[in-house]
This record gives C-alpha cells, sequence and structure tokens, in this order.
C-alpha cells in the first residue's frame, strides 16, 4: 500500500530552522557583495531545488545582477536513464560571455551535476565562474569541485525542505529538516530504522 | 564506453552508467596494485580499485557487502594508501550506494544490487537485473592472493588480466549459487 505523504509528520528532525537560514543567506549575500565590489554578477540557478535559496539569496546581494535559470536531467529521472545522458532541460536564456558567473545551488552531494554543468559553463567563456550552494554534504564527494560560499555544512542525512524534495515533496517547508527513513524506506532502511 | 565490461558486481554496472549519465570518463579495474610481498619478493597480495576516472585522476573502490568484509577491504585500502601515497582513491560503502540510489528514487533498486544480491552483475547496457542469483554470503568480494591480481602479475598489469579475474569471480559465484562445491 502506498504511504500518503504528510508533509511535516515526515520530517524526524529540523536540521536548519527558518531564521537559521535567513541569518545565513544574509551572511553569504554581504560576502558575496564585497567579493564583486560593485561589479554586475550573473546568477545561475539550477532548478527545481535552489529556487527559494535564489530567492532569498538575490535579494541579499548589492549589486547590480541577472538572474538566469538552467535545468538539467537527473540520473533515474527519465525512462530511458539506464543508457542515458544528461540533458539540458532548460538552458540559458542569455550569453554569459565575459560575465562574472555565480552558480547558485541548492545543495552538493556527488558533485557529480556540478561537475557537468561547470564544464558546460565554463565552455560559454564567462569572465569568472564562481559556486555557491547553501548546503554541501562533503561525505558524499565523488567529484571534488572548490566551492567559492558555502551556507552550510551538512551531515550525511537525507534532507528535505527549503526547495530540496523527494519525490517533488517537501519543496515548500521552510525548513531543511531530516526526513524519515521510513518515509523512502526499502528494507534495509526500515529495519535499520526498526519499522 | 564498452558495452560488454565483465563487471564483477551489478552495483558497479548501475555505478557505470551514472557516470556515463554525467560524463565522467571510467575505465574498469585498469591497474593491479600489489600491496604484499614474500620474503621472496613474490607479491601475495594485490588490489585492483574497480574503477579509474582519468578526468579525475580519481580511483573507485566499491563494495557492498557485510561490514566484516568492508573491515578487509579497509585494511587493504590502508595499505594502499600507504605504498602508493600519490594514488587519490575512495571508496564508496554500500551506505554510499544506498544513499546514490535514494537520491536517484532508486532505493528498491538498491536492494537488488547490494550485497551478494547483486553478485551476478546485468550487462553493462542493459538494466539492472530484476531478480539476481543468491550467493553465499561469505563469499569475499575483496581481491585476494588466489585470484588472478596476485604475485605473477606487475603493477603496469591491466585490463586483460583484471578482467579475467572478475570473470572467474563470477564463475566462482555461479558455481556457489548452484550449489557446486
Amino acid at each position: 500500500m502506498t504511504r500518503a505523504p504528510d508533509l511535516h509528520a515526515d520530517v524526524g528532525e529540523i536540521l536548519l530552522t527558518e531564521e537559521q537560514i535567513a541569518t545565513r543567506v544574509a551572511e553569504l549575500g554581504r560576502r558575496i557583495s564585497e567579493d564583486y565590489a560593485g561589479r554586475p554578477v550573473t546568477l545561475v540557478s539550477v532548478l527545481k531545488g535552489s529556487l527559494p535559496f535564489m530567492a532569498d539569496l538575490m535579494r541579499a546581494i548589492d549589486l547590480p545582477l541577472r538572474i538566469d535559470l538552467m535545468e538539467v536531467s537527473s540520473y533515474g529521472g527519465g525512462a530511458t536513464e539506464s543508457s542515458g545522458l544528461v540533458r539540458i532541460l532548460k538552458d540559458l536564456s542569455a550569453t554569459i560571455e565575459r560575465e562574472d558567473v555565480l552558480i547558485v545551488e541548492d545543495i552538493i552531494d556527488t558533485g557529480l551535476t556540478l561537475n557537468y554543468l561547470v564544464r558546460y559553463l565554463r565552455g560559454k567563456n564567462p569572465a569568472t565562474l564562481r559556486i555557491c550552494t547553501l548546503l554541501d554534504k562533503p561525505a558524499r564527494r565523488l567529484v571534488e569541485i572548490p566551492v567559492d560560499y558555502i551556507g552550510f555544512t551538512i551531515p550525511d542525512q537525507f534532507v528535505v525542505g527549503y526547495g530540496l524534495d523527494y519525490g517533488e515533496l517537501y519543496r515548500n517547508l521552510r525548513f531543511v529538516g531530516v526526513l524519515k527513513p521510513e518515509v523512502y524506506a526499502g528494507p534495509a532502511e526500515a529495519e535499520a530504522a526498526g519499522v | 564506453m564498452d558495452s560488454s565490461t565483465p563487471f564483477a558486481h551489478a552495483s558497479e554496472a548501475e555505478m557505470a552508467r551514472i557516470l556515463d549519465f554525467y560524463a565522467v570518463r571510467w575505465s574498469y579495474e585498469p591497474e593491479t596494485f600489489p600491496i604484499l610481498w614474500n620474503l621472496d619478493g613474490d607479491v601475495v597480495e594485490s588490489f585492483s580499485p574497480d574503477f579509474y576516472l582519468p578526468d579525475l585522476d580519481l580511483y573507485l573502490e566499491m563494495t557492498t557487502l557485510r561490514q566484516k568484509l568492508v573491515r578487509k577491504k579497509n585494511r587493504k585500502l590502508r595499505r594502499l594508501r600507504e605504498l602508493y601515497p600519490g594514488i587519490n582513491i575512495k571508496l564508496f560503502y554500500e551506505r554510499d550506494f544506498r544513499a546514490l540510489m535514494l537520491k536517484y528514487g532508486k532505493v528498491a533498486l538498491a536492494d537488488g544490487l547490494s550485497g551478494t544480491l547483486g553478485q551476478v552483475a546485468a550487462p553493462y547496457g542493459d538494466p539492472a537485473p530484476t531478480a539476481a542469483i543468491r550467493a553465499t554470503d561469505e563469499t569475499d568480494e575483496t581481491d585476494t592472493p588466489a585470484e588472478a591480481d596476485s604475485g605473477d602479475i606487475p603493477a603496469a598489469t591491466v585490463s586483460t588480466a583484471t578482467t579475467s579475474a572478475a570473470r572467474r569471480r563470477n564463475r566462482r559465484l555461479a558455481r556457489a549459487a548452484a550449489g557446486a562445491p
């Protein structure tokens, strides 16, 4: 029987409160404003998870800025994934050549998607290309990529909220929380969690 | 990539598909590193990381078996790092693989690919198997001196020897699954 999702009850622990996130986003905005020191910057947000972070971060940056959105397919996200290749589902709407570009990510774990994105964007010849992520989960890293701005380094737990989803749900939570294992439990997780 | 790659474990085939998806180049068991010699100077133990990712200069070793066997692999990995400090290698544990499958919405698939259930690898180009052969849980997926990447193989030996090892390992597992001695 399929388990009905319960937005709040499915979260076992709040990892980052709304206030903690707001404070940190404001700090990141100040740092980015200082680092670019009056130069225009183009923020490139990676859909869908980074939308809330992008919306808050851009308002915390005191610079002339442009925004653009990209979306790339995720492994396992399509019927032909087993033999497929990552695809750009939504490309940039304007050129970034000779622009200062800041990629805005919700979370970096394996680094596979970001690695692909960085290579793709470098091919468009930006003046500079930096990376800002709200969450960094280094325990899962496969591809080491230098990250310029990190909101929070988090433990190796499955988190949702503030844009992050499980099965496209939970993105609208105002906080970042740890999803209860029974929500996504396969037999091993269920056994470990005692469910 | 070559669709005939003889993966020793279904989780390795799945990892190859993930790397391909994200356009990360890889080669399967391209090198064997001697890690233990006897007094005569013969290699008695060696280690063949599952993947090498040339663009990242990274070796990747996957382990999806029980903790006891993971400890053995951890020991070999420590020895490898002592002897070859310039090597960049990551061990990908079962929990890492499960987390990856969770991230990609494939938790159910992880159950079929983890541990001994995943010992019979699907052809690389095909989706992972829905049913896998059960083999003894005592089987060690780590490289052992009894297998091909052993004493008489120098460090520079590459894929032909190691893929033979994978094929022998698969045959041994298949015999175990069939109840053969």
